[in-house]
């Protein structure tokens, strides 16, 4: 490495320049410049501590620019020296911010006035990148190359050219001489009269020939425009795969194939998955395009979307998806998960209660609706998971996709003592409303669970299931009504009063409208919900009954009675 | 006032700034390059309508609002034409595709008129600017001091006094050898990196990537600050090194025509990391094939053949941990497609070729065509190889591009050794700025015209006329080096 000495600082005290200010505000801004990278590592940009490190900083440049217009630093191992004086010492590497600039080879760094309004978060970023960089990531002089700061200058070392060449000497003079070149042209031109190789012509000279016209220039920049919009990883994925198709040699590929693992999981952490499910899917194709493929070709490239099937492994993508700061478009969610094989469906749906993002969970609730509609059968298997939320979220699932076939899982379910399992499998079948989950939902009703008789009761009662109406009518004339809360009592009757339609009129107006035995009004409640009942079946004589109780002092009753009123008229 | 320029030096020692100056002139570049836009649509509307017409009061307006614009904001605004770039003040001013004829006309006017600079410190009126540019556009003959003190004196008889002019300066040389020392240490650095990373390849070893970005971003740096050096070197075709030299010259050549189509700083970086990586490959093709001369059996032609994709295998082995070279991947295996995408090596997926792939293989093509390497060892004249690529469809490379290579590195490429109509010998060293005078480079008279070698010879612009109107020097032949056992490459280290 070549001499990193920089004059100023081998002076004397007495012998430095007068600086423009005083060493304390350049020290000042350099402390502000080593709290602010803290702050960067440590917080986001919208955290208050974040906004006031920087605001500090930039505070710190603003008495220095009044003095100069810019600030010269030499650096060494342990400081940062300004005009000879060293203003930031720092003898421990791990912490020192001279350090991090030393070490990759930068000696002098130069920040002009203005520096501090747009360029310096770009500079931090650029020192946390670094500080956190492995030996073979970018180092600090790649990354400021590629900033291109215009209010940051920089000197270096380069420690990585150092040791390569140089034109040692310039080449010694050629020997005087004399060259024919007369006599070669009248040779020619005796040989040859016609034209010889490298005599010029005058087409040649029409310099115009060299012109770019509006339509080639036009074209250019369309060329240049397109380049900047290509999907580079899956134009490498469609090379590889073609040298792999092409070149039938075994050692190609097998290194093909160790390409295609690494960079499928290289694909994966980048957030490419668009682009892993295109290797996925051009896998599979190539697999039964391909006549001469080794197994153990065959094996590894089959093993590529099941690898990525493995819960484990899948569940580290999902964990990756839910800390990016971003979640991929749903197509290429989709296209990728399309690609998996089966098992994944668990997988999603186990992610479904962890996931923290809300935009992540409906993502994920959207493929898994896509992969349960196509894997039925995984679904039904499912739903009789031991792992409750797993088995949850398979039954909404059947809800959603009201998949018949999912009622004699869910049969089962509603024999579980886990309340959950039951409500859930409830209110599957009340989605799926096919004669069979209405027949399982009867039973439902005598189930311990209000949740779940409330579920079955609302579903028979909207998709008019009248084989279950004595079993309503029983429940709705009966006494056990009375200890239901208010939200069952409602669902019971207003069943009720969709299944009987009529013929319910006589006993919902007794309990409206009459007394009993003992000159007592049914209560409030039970009135109200007959009046609810009542406005459901909606006919004249049902009304009739509504309107004789228009008198009613009750608020409760007499706001039941208004509203289903109200909706019938 | 413009600020101090930023600099990023790769100098093994802290010695002034070599490579680039880039700085905090932002302003300047965009109100620079509008300035410059509005003095070329000017020359164009004095030289087609009178004074008076109202296009030329309209685009006089123009120019005088931007120039009293740079005024305010940089106290005095300097013009100062070098080579084939335009500086205003310390800001040299970048040519794009939107930009490089206009750019060109100017460079054009002001070195026929012999004018190197022109300052200003005052406000202008429309009236000044139109005899300045109707007189820069009839420049007096003779030579470049004697055009420059007869504008001077014709702007003084017109009482015109805003504009104070000036010669090309020594500043100019001097930055050129400057330019020239950082091109070299750029070069030398490149191909050592090139050796290292070829070599490491085919010892199994995992190359420094860190090493090959930092050489290619020494040469976008030089390629954006003075290219002509850095082409020039692309001169030096050693045979025993040409697998090393052939892809830095391939990144050289590239960047250039790259920064010619407008493509940003980064963009050029990644397609300088492509070119320089194309033929990574070859790493893998037995050097005994490699290197043999002559009678490849069908196998062997079919290993050299191989080398695109073998070179795309080769980057993923070489990768870091997070970069995949993506660019370089593609061009690696698409460099010897056609631009119909027949060509070598066979692909099965639908694909459209990359601009970059593009790029890379005109370069490439000319390199290797006027290279001398094993299979080859009567290099072909750079400007037959032009020649060919322009005429001949069936290389299947983008015309345009070609076209734009052409415009790049002139009809006669710098390297090329021609007999002039004195008999002189010399070695093209630039080409010309003036795009009309592309078959008239600058060169360096390497001979008298009694056939006496000179060295180092002197530099002389083909374009330059005499008092009678008539070119003072014009090519008449290309010359092969080797019949005169010139290295052409002495002349450019």
């Amino acid at each position: 490495m070549t001499s990193t000495t920089i004059a100023p600082h081998e002076l004397l005290e007495h012998e430095l320049p007068d600086p423009p200010c005083s060493p304390q505000l350049v020290e000042e801004m350099l402390r502000q410049l080593a709290r602010a990278i803290k702050t960067h590592q440590l917080y986001l940009p919208n955290n208050p501590i974040y906004q006031r490190a920087i605001e500090n900083l930039h505070a710190a440049f603003a008495p220095i620019w009044p003095h100069t217009p810019e600030i010269v630093l030499s650096i060494t191992e342990a400081d940062f020296r300004w005009l000879g004086r060293s203003v930031m010492h720092e003898s421990n590497r791990s912490e020192s911010l001279p350090w991090v600039f030393f070490k990759d080879g930068v000696r002098e760094l130069t920040m002009s006035q203005g520096i501090e309004d747009e360029e310096l978060v770009s500079l931090l970023r650029i020192l946390q990148r670094v500080r956190n960089a492995a030996p073979e990531e970018d180092d600090l002089l790649t990354l400021m190359w590629e900033q291109e700061f215009t209010r940051l200058r920089y000197r270096f070392v380069d420690i990585n050219l150092d040791s390569h060449g140089s034109f040692d000497a310039p080449p010694a003079p050629p020997q005087e001489r004399t060259l024919p070149i007369v006599e070669d042209i009248r040779a020619e031109e005796e040989a040859q009269p016609k034209r010889t190789s490298g005599i010029v012509r005058m087409e040649d000279l029409d310099a115009t020939l060299y012109f770019l016209d509006e339509k080639e220039i036009d074209y250019l920049r369309g060329e240049v425009a397109a380049e900047q919009t290509i999907d580079m990883p899956r134009n490498v994925l469609a090379i590889i795969l073609d040298i792999f198709e092409v070149q039938e040699n075994e050692k190609v590929r097998e290194e093909i194939c160790g390409i295609l693992e690494s960079y499928m999981l290289n694909l994966l952490s980048s957030g490419a998955y668009g682009s892993v499910a295109y290797l996925l899917g051009e896998t599979e194709q190539l697999i039964g395009r391909v006549g001469s493929l080794a197994p153990a070709h065959r094996q590894r490239l089959l093993a590529l979307p099941t690898s990525l099937s493995d819960p484990k492994v899948l569940s580290q993508l999902l964990e990756a998806l839910d800390q990016s700061e971003s979640i991929p478009q749903q197509a290429e969610l989709d296209a990728l998960f399309d690609q998996l094989r089966g098992g994944v469906l668990g997988t999603v749906l186990g992610w479904l209660k962890q996931a923290q993002k809300p935009e992540l969970r409906t993502a994920l609730e959207r493929v898994a609706t896509r992969m349960a509609s196509t894997n039925t059968a995984e679904m039904m298997k499912l739903i009789g998971s031991s792992d409750v939320s797993v088995a949850i979220e398979a039954m909404r699932r059947a809800a959603e996709l009201k998949t018949a076939g999912a009622v004699a899982p869910l049969a089962k379910v509603l024999q579980q003592p886990i309340v959950e399992l039951r409500q859930a499998a409830a209110q599957a079948l009340a989605e799926i409303g096919s004669p069979g989950a209405l027949r399982l939902l009867e039973t439902a009703l005598n189930d311990d669970d209000r949740d779940v008789r409330v579920s079955a009761v609302r579903a028979i009662g909207v998709r008019g299931h009248r084989a279950a109406l004595p079993r309503v009518e029983e429940v709705v004339q009966g006494k056990s009504v009375k200890a239901a809360d208010l939200t069952e009592k409602m669902a019971y009757f207003e069943a009720y009063g969709a299944l009987a339609r009529d013929a319910g009129i006589p006993p919902l107006d007794k309990l409206l409208n009459e007394r009993n035995f003992w000159g007592r009004r049914a209560t409030p409640e039970i009135r109200a919900c007959a009046a609810r009942a009542l406005g459901i079946i909606g006919s004249a004589s049902a009304l009739e009954s509504l309107r004789r109780a228009t008198n009613e002092r009750d608020p409760m009753v007499r706001s039941a009675i208004n509203r289903a009123m109200r909706e019938k008229t | 006032m413009s600020t101090t320029s930023a600099v990023s030096t790769s100098a093994a020692n802290l010695t002034p700034p070599s490579v680039a100056e880039r700085g905090s002139d932002g302003l300047v570049r965009k109100m620079g390059r509008e300035f410059l836009l509005a003095i070329y649509g000017a020359l164009r509307t004095v030289k087609m309508y009178p004074p008076d017409n109202p296009v030329v009061q309209k685009t006089m307006q123009e120019v005088v609002r931007l120039s009293n614009e740079l005024l305010r904001a940089e106290r005095e605004v300097e013009l100062r034409v070098s080579g084939e770039f335009i500086f205003i003040n310390a800001t040299r001013l970048r040519l794009d595709l939107e930009n490089y004829a206009s750019f060109n006309r100017i460079i054009s006017a002001f070195k026929d008129a012999g004018v190197g600079l022109c300052r200003m410190r005052d406000a202008s009126s429309e009236r000044d600017w139109v005899v300045f540019l109707t007189l820069l556009q009839n420049a007096a003959v003779g030579e470049p001091d004697a055009r420059l003190y007869a504008l001077g004196e014709k702007l003084a008889a017109a009482k015109v006094t805003t504009f104070e002019l000036g010669p090309s300066t020594n500043l100019d040389e001097e930055m050129r050898q400057k330019a020239k020392e950082a091109a070299k240490r750029t070069y030398a650095q490149s191909v050592s990196v090139t050796k290292e990373v070829i070599n490491s390849v085919r010892m199994g070893r995992s190359p420094n990537i860190k090493k090959i970005k930092r050489v290619v971003q020494g040469i976008v740096d030089q390629v954006l600050n003075e290219e002509t050096s850095l082409i020039g070197l692309t001169t030096l075709r050693d045979y025993d090194e040409y697998t090393f030299t052939h892809s830095v010259n391939v990144c050289i050549f590239s960047v250039a025509l790259g920064r010619k189509l407008g493509l940003t700083r980064l963009q050029l970086y990644d397609l300088g990391v492509a070119a320089l990586m194309h033929d990574i490959g070859k790493a893998r093709v037995p050097l005994t094939v490699l290197n043999k001369p002559s009678g490849l059996s069908e196998d062997e032609w079919r290993t050299i053949c191989g080398h695109p994709w073998m070179g795309v295998l080769q980057l993923f082995a070489m990768r870091g941990q997070n970069d995949i070279p993506y660019r370089a991947m593609i061009v690696a295996f698409e460099h010897h497609k056609k631009t119909d995408l027949s060509g070598y090596p066979k692909h099965l997926r639908p694909r459209t070729m990359s601009i970059y792939s593009k790029v890379v293989a005109v370069a490439d093509a000319f390199d290797a065509a006027t290279s001398r390497r094993a299979y080859q060892t009567t290099p072909l004249s750079p400007a037959d190889v032009l020649q060919e690529m322009r005429i001949n469809p069936h290389r299947g490379m983008d015309q345009v591009l070609v076209k734009a290579f052409m415009s790049l590195v002139g009809h006669y490429p710098v390297g090329t050794l021609v007999v002039l109509d004195t008999f002189e010998m010399a070695i093209v060293n630039a080409v010309n700025a003036v795009p009309e005078a592309l078959s008239r480079p600058i060169v360096r008279l390497i001979s008298d015209e009694q056939g006496n070698l000179l060295f180092p010879g002197t530099i002389v612009d083909l374009n330059q006329m005499n008092d009678s109107g008539g070119y003072v020097r014009t090519i008449i032949k290309v010359a092969d080096p080797e019949r005169y056992a010139i290295r052409v490459s002495d002349y450019f280290v």
